[in-house]
């Protein structure tokens, strides 16, 4: 019950337009203060603790530091143009090699927050520069950051590996299919609304005859290849664990912002404060996130959804869609790693005596919160990039880009549930 | 009447929900608990998810916050070095040979002794036995092979290892498979069969070493004191009793999981080469741990009251271990 | 009040340019780190951890930058249609209700963390690793003291919006959009 009202409360208040981290940890305060006892908050210095104490999270800092570097010196904005141009006259040029590169990045990190803010800042003012429909600009920046979630190596499938007690290294082999699903998914319906609504994703003008093109593309192409093959790279020869790739990518950055101009003293300067800004934000969310999710968890909350779970006639079916309809709306609310710790620990124990492959589950329950960090009100993914737009970029324009992107997710989400055999390696 | 009253208590452990083996020990002293005091003493786990803090619960015990915790005594090293030696040494006791230690030979004392100043009682907390030596990529023919070794070895064993030129280095456990695959790092110790599967290491290292550094590794329950105090006679002994049940149950499955995971491991993975250290490395770990014990023995004489006791305890009792279950192994089921 | 929020914003102007500082140096921190590891194969497990301590302190004390700055997200859906002294009056109103109760107690429970660690000499329990773990656990107090200023730092220029706007009438509507 106290689950409710603090979510009930929670909602209300953040309309008001205060600060989420803040609204977030202050109605936590309220609500837990009356229902638990103020003393519960000790526990506060712990979970800040563990926040800091969580070196894969070290990651968020340094990409976003990437991003901003290429952004900074316009190099992104450089690859970004020229790739769109050799889509050719074609409609939604910029938003397919926003995919694109969307899914390298992806494929080079397992951190969402860094992925959409990079994009947000490379590829958004692009967009913008070309009259692209703004809702379908951000809808696309926010689902292609977001798939590093799913694309291994991922943190969500790391943690459910953990939690669920499944080899990571199976969940990432079954991660794959269903990523490219939605990798394809996403160019796919850029290319439909570029036959439909052609003025939402405009072509860009293109004056250079093919050759110029080709050689101006290969130019600019260079710099940010190079770093995604270095922070790929790294991984993969065993240089660097995942977290620490995004050192590679933040000095890397620096480098090639050295050899191509554009480097100065000063705009570093500029850099690490915007990283720090964009850093602390986020992280002041997830303390706030974890003030909400305490007092929800100590209330007992989570013991209501399992008697509802132990409660339900034991049908494969009935238990996956609605274990799937719950993350789905848990996930308007509370941060995916909450759900995971919270929710599939309960979930787990049913799918086993019922038989379920648990691969296969943990891999629905990844893309389902992965669709979460694009759920309004509080999807992560509209966060971040809210947080890198221009200011007059409004929240609505994000909301209203997501939801044909939510709506992709969930297509593709029953896609795996109903074809697993052709859909997921094991 | 007092008899009525039920007390309500909250345990916090280090491990996550439905983690195997050791969140059973935790689920089990609860259940265990509630079914003797008749329902007068309920015990609610917590896991890590819920509490945030997999290394707080000697604060979260110490302050009240929880009146129990399960956890290991070695994870409070860094707040003081003697709660090391209640878990387990490198080249130290065998299980039965700890136990017997813990309750016949003195451990139970020197533990009140170390965690009084907190106002925490300590208890065995059930045991994983044997654990391995690890999974390795490259095989170890010579001390010479653990130069630059970057191996994932936390604590003391650690410190051994470095010690003879080994790279002891930190990966967070999400990364640590990847971090394996990928040769970031050469090798790495889990526990053993029990828990190693879960993991997959057997997938991406063909080599699996048998232990040295931590030969009976006991968990911990952890109580407020004040909290046990304020119990009546007959529920401290009933929490008592089930806490020894708790530990005697996890280490036997422990066992049972290891033996049946084992034979999994040599039915679908046939490749995975077994091997022991060979004489010469164990030979200098052996004689480079004997120096950092006399060092730490040096410096807190608490340090050495405790060795001297684990050491005098383990030299007594492993001469019957050889006499008869060295004897009977080796007489009746040669290798 | 003019010259106390001069102060406030100097101050933390100041602190947002120390972060920025422990930003760099845990990228190069963590640079060094893997190149040392990968090519000298030297591992220092100090080093290891000196990476999260930069970390922590970065993104703590950088909680109270950005909110001197106005750079913690919102939803502004209504928030943004809200003339400028509506904003002031929710910015205030927040600040009081929702920041600083939860930030005050933070500080005062996290003290007790803090000396804990620093009574109990806690240090790292593995080989090499840093000892001290008090002066990193004192990164939660300090980052709610730096936040308190920078909350105090919000109310009064909040309050200032207000009072500029009652003293002045006919220009009611300046800097609005
Ligand atoms: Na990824
Ligand atoms: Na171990």
């Amino acid at each position: 019950m106290t689950g409710l009202i603090l979510f009930a409360i929670a909602l209300v208040c953040l309309f008001l337009g205060y600060s989420v981290a803040f609204t977030f940890a202050g109605i936590s305060l309220i609500v837990g203060a009356l229902t638990l006892g103020v003393e519960l908050f000790e526990f506060m210095p712990y979970r800040i603790m563990s926040i800091m104490e969580n070196t894969i999270l070290m990651a968020v800092p340094m990409f976003i530091f990437m991003g901003i570097v290429l952004q900074k010196t316009g190099l992104a904005e450089r690859l970004l143009e020229s790739a769109a141009k050799l889509f050719g006259g074609m409609p939604g040029g910029v938003a397919i090699s926003t995919i694109v590169v969307g899914a390298l990045l992806a494929a080079s990190t397992g951190v969402v927050g860094a992925s959409v803010v990079a994009m947000g800042v490379i590829s958004l003012p692009v967009m913008l520069k070309n009259n692209y429909h703004q809702p379908t600009a951000a809808g696309v920046i926010c689902a292609s950051g977001t798939l590093g979630q799913i694309i291994p190596p991922s943190i969500i499938l790391i943690i459910l590996g953990d939690v669920m007690g499944v080899p990571v290294g199976d969940l990432f082999r079954a991660a794959i299919i269903p990523g490219m699903l939605l990798i394809v998914s996403y160019a796919l319906y850029i290319v439909i609304l570029g036959k439909i609504r052609p003025d939402f994703c405009p072509p860009m003008i293109v004056n250079e005859s093919k050759r110029e093109l080709l050689v101006q593309a290969l130019k600019d192409i260079v710099p940010p290849l190079t770093l995604i093959l270095a922070v790929l790279g790294s991984i993969f020869t065993g240089i660097a664990t995942p977290t620490e790739s995004s050192a590679i990518g933040a000095v890397g950055a620096v480098i090639l912002s050295i050899f191509y101009g554009g480097f100065s003293f000063a705009k570093m300067h500029e850099v690490s404060k915007e990283t720090v800004k964009v850093t602390s934000m986020v992280f002041a969310v997830l303390i706030g996130a974890t003030a909400f999710a305490m007092v929800f968890s100590y209330s007992g909350s989570e013991y209501l959804i399992e008697e509802f779970f132990m409660e339900l006639p034991g049908d494969k079916w009935t238990f996956i869609a609605l274990a799937m309809i719950a993350i789905l709306i848990l996930g308007f609310f509370i941060d995916f790693i909450e759900i995971a710790f919270l929710v599939v620990p309960i979930l787990t124990p049913v799918a086993i005596a019922l038989n379920i492959d648990l691969v296969w589950f943990a891999i629905l329950i990844s893309m389902n919160l992965q669709t979460s960090f694009l759920t309004p009100p509080f999807g992560f993914s509209l966060f971040y990039l809210k947080g890198v737009a221009p200011k007059s970029f409004k929240t609505t324009t994000i909301y209203k880009g997501v939801i044909p992107f939510i709506l992709i997710q969930i297509a593709v989400l029953v896609l795996v549930l109903l074809f697993p055999e052709y859909l997921i390696f094991s | 009447a007092a008899n009525d009253k039920v007390y309500r208590w909250k345990m916090a452990e280090t491990w996550g929900p439905n983690f195997p083996i050791f969140g059973e020990a935790t689920k089990n002293l609860a259940k265990t608990v509630k079914e003797m005091s008749n329902g007068r003493l309920i015990i609610r786990v917590d896991s890590s998810n819920k509490h945030k803090s997999p290394l707080g619960i000697f604060d979260f015990v110490k302050s009240g916050q929880y009146q129990m915790g399960h956890s290991a005594s070695y994870y409070w090293k860094g707040k003081n070095f003697n709660a090391l030696f209640f878990t387990t040494v490198p080249f130290g006791m065998t299980a039965p040979e700890q136990y017997a230690w813990f309750y016949y030979g003195g451990g139970m004392e020197l533990m009140k002794k170390v965690y009084d100043k907190y106002g925490i009682l300590s208890f065995p907390g059930g045991n994983t036995g044997n654990q391995m030596g690890g999974w390795f990529k490259k095989e170890i023919n010579s001390v010479a092979d653990l130069k630059g070794l970057k191996m994932r070895i936390p604590g003391f064993a650690g410190e051994v290892l470095a010690k003879l030129g080994a790279k002891p280095t930190n990966i967070p456990a999400g990364e640590l498979y990847t971090a394996l695959e990928r040769n970031t790092i050469d090798a790495l110790e889990w526990v053993g069969p029990s828990l190693d599967l879960r993991m997959g290491f057997h997938k991406i290292a063909p080599y699996y070493y048998t232990g040295w550094h931590e030969p009976g590794a006991e968990l911990q329950f952890m109580v407020n004191e004040k909290a046990y105090n304020k119990l009546p006679k007959d529920l401290q002994k009933i929490l008592t009793v089930a806490m020894k049940t708790a530990a005697y149950d996890m280490y036997i499955q422990s066992y049972h999981e290891s033996g049946k995971n084992l034979a999994t491991l040599n039915k679908d993975y046939p490749n995975i080469k077994m091997r022991s250290f060979p004489k010469s490395v164990m030979t200098a770990m052996k004689e480079t741990n004997d120096v950092l014990l006399k060092e730490f023995a040096a410096k807190d004489p608490m340090t050495a009251e405790i060795l001297k006791s684990i050491q005098e305890y383990q030299t007594k009792v492993r001469a019957w271990t050889n006499l008869s279950d060295r004897a009977y192994l080796d007489t009746t089921d040669p290798k | 009040m003019k010259t106390s929020l001069k102060i406030i914003g100097k101050f933390i102007d100041m602190l947002g340019n120390f972060c920025s500082l422990l930003m760099v140096l845990m990228i190069l921190n963590v640079f060094y780190d893997v190149i040392m590891r990968y090519f000298f194969n030297d591992v220092s497990i100090g080093m290891q951890e000196l990476e999260w301590h930069l970390f922590a302190a970065m993104f703590m004390f950088g909680i109270a930058y950005t909110l001197k700055e106005d750079a913690h997200v919102r939803v502004d859906i209504f928030y943004d249609a809200m003339t400028k002294r509506k904003k002031a009056f929710i910015n205030i109103f927040g600040s009081i209700i929702f920041a600083l109760p939860i930030t005050l107690l933070i500080f005062y429970y996290s003290i007790d963390y803090t000396l804990d660690a620093y009574t109990m000499g806690e240090g790292s329990g593995d080989p090499g690793g840093l000892p001290h773990r008090w002066i990193v656990r004192s990164v939660i107090p300090l980052s709610s003291l730096f936040l308190v200023l920078a909350i105090i730092h919000v109310v009064l220029s909040q309050i200032q919006i207000l009072t500029n706007n009652d003293s002045s009438n006919t220009t009611k509507h300046e800097g609005e959009h």
